[in-house]
């Protein structure tokens, strides 16, 4: 098994790490919206969504496990990389000029988006996840209206849609790249994609508070 | 080729020595030809400070038309100056407005330190060409040269990678100062060819593992690398090289 | 001096075969025993690098770039000659080698000529093997083109970039030996001085150019592969850095250094624009293929290119050379071109430029066609001129480009000083008094590649050397002429840089000794490259010291070296008493203004020996013998 340590050890090796278990995340954020987007069939489908849900009992364990594996190894390795991207340039330019075409806004801010991905990730289970908060005597929907009704709260997970929109329009395309998967015939869909994504995650998940708080 | 004369301010980076902490010095550039290349311009610059009695500011370049990959500085930002698929020697005056202030300093990157002003050393790239960019056959052992067919598209995709002059501008140009650009058209270069399949997986693992021992940094996909890459070798290489290091980590014997 | 050119008798095709038998071998246990030092990196240093290293040989290589991929071998566009006859086009080792003779203006050795013919293919099969990119057909198999005055195709390349090509061949396979242990590589070291011991070449003092240290290093035997001295001219396509010291240092120790005066002046350059200007272009010669070289019928005419009507326009390659038309050979082309601009009809600002038109070509092919062919020489003239030439005519003029004089060597590639050997550009051997395009790379590789790892052997297998250490005497004294003499530079502490001085000796030699001489223009360049350097010793700045990295400092020993060579070279002109090749009397010519050979009296190599600080070099001659072709003038009209 040296042969494992030594191929994630290096500079491509963690960038794939990070590519697969980012990869997992878009997956995960994808069945996260399909399910949540039962609040659009009203309150009792939201509810029995989230019981449909529990009732998977172990399946759902294995899951929550492996994503926060998926999740430890992606915040570690971002920490690793971006230390070490800091240290491979010790002395800045005194003008820093992008020559248009490259880096963006999304890509400049990955490791702080994700950074405050992982806090809105803190907050998020603790207002609603069904191991902290308890659900005996109330329904989810219940549950996540009063999160919602707080306005600060409120405020806080709308702006942290745009961060994970940020966040997922850098991370798509770059991960498909870091695995190989760049060709000239699909590259243009992947970036486009990419882009896609971004606005779906944020505009999908931005929309969920709203839509709770309207329906009561 | 009408020309004009225009005057600069030439803000240059100065370091006398490696150790050196290095400071900044202003310069007034007068009456510099549009017609001229912007080596000619730090030529002119320099025949003034060496008649003023000061050093002149040092500064690597060869060829002068573009191919030894000799030259390159970053000027207001940018490694070999604001022109796409431009080496510094290629770039010329007429691409200046009167009046404009130039901020010259060497790339900057833990694996390329500066040697003096804006000379920097550049060798972290051969030890890496040495953990395998080659294909090993002696000479003398070859056979005909058309015994193996080469599909055209792949010599050209092979040739597009290897138009790499070794500049460094990739590595410059990168906010981490990753150098995947670099090691990447090398590998791929060779991992299109039916000739260097021989040795991929080996080269791949090890010329990745030199580039990481060298402080060169991780990639994180800017394609500023791409952007100002003076020849115009794409990131599409990136993935290759990604490709070729899964290949070689997970189904090869190396 | 003796000058034995060891060609070995019998037929012209078995020369090489009974030489290499002939030669010593070295027993493989005991190469390791033996080190070689070869100075510069360009394919003839980096090819001989690598095959000697891997033969076992311990190499140590030097060049005064940071990385030995960055020679100036690096910027040949056009291509490489080898005799595969791929084409099917009547190609032969035979015409390879009767073209380059005949190219040469029969002032080259049959037998090394024949040689470099032979192995041409040798070269094409290895750098294939080393995956490098040539163009290929859709069936795979490698492309051709014709280049430069051949009527076959048998120019081999890799778009617009086969020097470069060739060049990381040959510098990733000594990245290779150097990562096996067998080369231990030396960037950034300009070589100051040859040791010699007992007459034989035993080590170099080369300066550090990093830290400004002195080192002496020792070995068997030296093989200086340190190109060209275009840049005797100033203004040449050279690389900033290209120079005669190394070569200059050799001489100065007792090698023979032939044939000075042939230069040659590539007909296809961007033309000169401003005097701060401080190199030529060069446009590759395959643009020759496909456009048309023209001046206005009228001298003085100065109106731009598309007002002047296709009968005012004179296409004066195609008139007087119907046969080659615009693909005459260099030398010819370019004194063409000045003939053109001394009678009044040059264009652009200066007066001192042709046209080369593209407007025919773009009709019959179109634009995607002429794109694809010359699409990156268009765009490097687009951006140096800031002119489109897919919408108006190239301007050109021609520029001192290679240089086919240099040390003298025998078959072996050995100069009068047994143990040095000079390859590619530095020698003198293969071109004659002209170069035909894409056979400079062909003579580089040859050298490196597949002469000098068998001659190398039959040298040290074959030669009693003793046992010398950097402790030895000579190095000591080598040391300290170097020291001196960089303290002399740095002491004079006057007015002038160096750089300003090489421009005057380029205004000098390009006025005097450049595409067309004369004696009394030769004399007086004698009497102002004296005064010049005098004034050099007199008045030259430096500033810094020679502590540390100093570019100046380099620049200055450069220059000193060309001032003193720049008069060899006119004294080789003015003894040279004819016009061959690249070597142009205005006294030897015919009544068309082409050059006229004087067989009987010339055909030889003029080989001149160092006699001294301030006395006349001693003239030497190797008569040439011509068994195979028959001397006929080269016409190609």
């Amino acid at each position: 098994m040296i042969w494992v340590a030594r191929i994630f050890s290096t500079s491509i090796g963690k960038k794939q790490l990070m590519a697969v278990t980012g990869i997992l995340f878009l997956v995960f954020l994808t069945t996260h919206l399909l399910g949540n987007l039962s609040i659009y069939g009203g309150i009792e489908a939201f509810n029995a969504y989230a019981e449909h849900l529990h009732a998977l009992g172990k399946l759902l364990v294995v899951a929550e496990v492996g994503l926060v594996v998926a999740l430890i190894i992606h915040v570690t390795l971002a920490i690793i990389l971006f230390f070490e991207n800091r240290k491979a340039r010790p002395i800045k330019y005194a003008v820093d000029k992008s020559g248009g075409g490259g880096r963006t806004l999304s890509s400049q801010t990955m490791p702080f988006t994700g950074l405050l991905i992982l806090a809105f990730v803190g907050l998020h289970l603790a207002n609603l996840s069904h191991h902290i908060v308890d659900q005996t005597n109330r329904t989810i929907f219940q549950i996540a209206y009063e999160v919602f009704a707080n306005k600060g709260i409120l405020i806080f997970y709308l702006a942290s849609m745009v961060v994970v929109g940020l966040h997922v329009r850098h991370g798509l395309w770059s991960a498909f790249q870091t695995i190989g998967a760049n060709h000239p015939k699909y590259m243009p869909f992947i970036e486009w994609l990419s882009i896609f994504f971004a606005v779906i995650v944020a505009v999908g998940f931005g929309s969920l508070p709203l839509a709770i708080l309207a329906l009561k | 080729m009408s020309g004009k004369n225009i005057n600069l301010t030439l803000k240059i980076w100065r370091q006398n020595s490696p150790e050196d902490r290095g400071r900044w010095e202003i310069f007034q550039a007068k009456d510099i030809s549009t017609e001229a290349s912007f080596l000619e311009m730090l030529d002119i610059v320099n025949e003034q400070l060496a008649l003023a009695g000061k050093e002149p500011v040092a500064f690597d370049h060869d060829c002068r038309e573009g191919i030894c990959g000799t030259c390159g500085c970053a000027v207001n930002g940018r490694p070999h100056g604001p022109d796409r698929e431009t080496t510094l020697c290629q770039l010329h005056m007429r691409r200046f407005q009167e009046g404009d202030t130039l901020v010259i300093e060497p790339y900057r990157a833990r694996a390329f330190p500066v040697i003096k002003d804006l000379v920097v050393d550049r060798s972290a790239f051969d030890g890496v060409i040495q953990a395998g960019g080659f294909v090993s056959v002696n000479t003398g052992q070859a056979q005909d040269a058309n015994n193996l067919p080469v599909p055209r598209d792949d010599a050209e995709r092979a040739m597009d990678a290897a138009a790499c002059i070794g500049c460094g501008a990739c590595v410059a140009a990168c906010p981490n100062a990753a150098a995947m650009l670099f090691v990447s058209a090398k590998v791929s270069h060779l991992a299109v060819l039916p000739q260097g399949r021989t040795e991929a997986a080996r080269r791949a693992l090890s010329m990745v593992a030199q580039m990481d021992a060298a402080g060169f940094g991780n990639c994180t996909n800017h394609k500023e690398c791409e952007v100002e890459c003076p020849k115009g070798i794409s990131i599409s290489n990136i993935a290759r090289l990604n490709r070729e290091f899964i290949k070689a980590g997970l189904a090869s014997k190396e | 001096m003796q000058l034995d050119s060891k060609i070995p008798g019998g037929p012209l095709e078995t020369k090489w075969d009974r030489h290499r038998f002939d030669l010593k071998l070295v027993n493989p246990a005991n190469k390791r025993k033996f080190e070689i030092i070869v100075v510069g990196t360009g394919l003839a240093g980096g090819s001989a690098s690598a095959a000697l290293a891997e033969l076992g040989y311990n190499v140590k290589t030097f060049c005064i770039q940071d990385t030995p991929r960055r020679a100036h071998s690096i910027a040949a566009q056009g291509g490489i000659n080898a005799a595969k006859n791929y084409p099917n086009d009547g190609d032969s080792i035979w015409r390879l080698f009767y073209d380059t003779i005949k190219g040469g203006d029969f002032r080259a050795r049959e037998g090394n000529v024949y040689r470099l013919a032979q192995v041409s293919n040798l070269i094409i099969d290895h750098c294939v093997a080393l995956g490098l990119p040539f163009a290929r057909e859709y069936g795979g198999l490698l492309a051709n083109r014709s280049f430069g005055g051949a009527q076959v195709s048998r120019t081999f390349y890799a778009r617009g970039q086969t020097g470069q090509q060739l060049l990381l061949c040959c510098y990733q396979g000594m990245m290779r030996q150097i990562a096996a242990g067998q080369i231990t590589m030396f960037p950034r070291r300009e070589m100051l001085e040859l040791v010699t011991v007992n007459g034989q070449a035993r080590g170099i003092v080369v300066r550090n150019l990093l830290t400004g240290e002195i080192e002496r290093h020792a070995a068997h035997a030296v093989v200086l592969a340190t190109g060209g001295y275009g840049n005797v001219f100033y203004l040449s396509t050279n690389g900033a850095g290209s120079n005669v010291s190394a070569a200059w240092k050799a001489y100065k120790k007792g090698a023979g250094f032939a044939n000075p005066c042939y230069t040659q002046i590539h007909p296809t350059c961007i033309p000169v624009h401003g005097d701060y200007q401080s190199k030529l272009t060069l446009m590759s010669e395959s643009l020759r293929n496909d456009g048309r070289v023209w001046v206005p019928k009228q001298a003085g005419d100065k109106r731009p290119p598309h007002e002047i009507p296709e009968s005012e326009r004179d296409y004066y390659l195609e008139r007087i050379y119907p046969s080659f038309g615009n693909l005459a050979p260099r030398d010819i082309s370019s004194r063409a071109a000045k003939l053109m601009c001394d009678q009044g009809k040059g264009v652009g600002s200066t007066g001192l430029a042709v046209y080369l038109d593209f407007a025919d070509a773009i009709k019959r092919l179109g634009r995607k066609v002429i794109e694809e062919r010359y699409g990156n020489l268009f765009q490097m003239y687009h951006k140096i001129t800031d002119q489109d030439p897919y919408e108006v005519p190239m301007m050109i003029f021609p520029a001192s480009h290679y240089t086919m004089g240099g040390l003298w060597v025998d078959y072996n590639l050995m100069s009068t000083i047994p143990g040095l050997f000079a390859l590619g550009e530095a020698n003198f051997s293969d071109h004659g008094a002209n170069r035909l395009g894409a056979s400079a790379l062909m003579q580089g590789l040859a050298d490196g590649y597949f002469v000098i790892p068998y001659t190398m052997g039959g040298y040290l297998g074959g030669t009693p050397l003793t046992e010398v250490n950097t402790s030895h005497p000579a190095f000591t004294e080598a040391e300290a002429a170097a020291k001196a003499r960089t303290e002399k530079l740095l002491g004079i502490k006057g007015k002038r840089t160096a750089a300003s001085f090489h421009r005057d000796l380029g205004n000098i030699m390009w006025e005097y000794c450049g595409m067309g001489r004369n004696d009394e223009g030769m004399k007086k360049a004698l009497k102002l490259i004296a005064d010049l350097r005098g004034d050099f010793w007199q008045n030259l700045l430096i500033p810094g010291t020679d502590k540390n990295f100093n570019q100046s400092l380099e620049r200055a020993g450069r220059v000193a070296d060309f001032l003193e060579f720049a008069e060899l070279l006119v004294t080789d002109a003015l003894a040279r008493r004819e016009s061959c090749g690249g070597h142009f009397n205005e006294a030897f010519q015919t009544e068309d203004h082409e050059p006229l050979r004087d067989d009987e009296n010339m055909c030889h190599a003029a080989v001149w020996e160092y006699a001294g600080e301030g006395k006349d070099p001693i003239f030497n001659k190797e008569p040439l013998v011509f068994e195979n072709v028959k001397l006929a003038v080269r016409s190609y009209k």
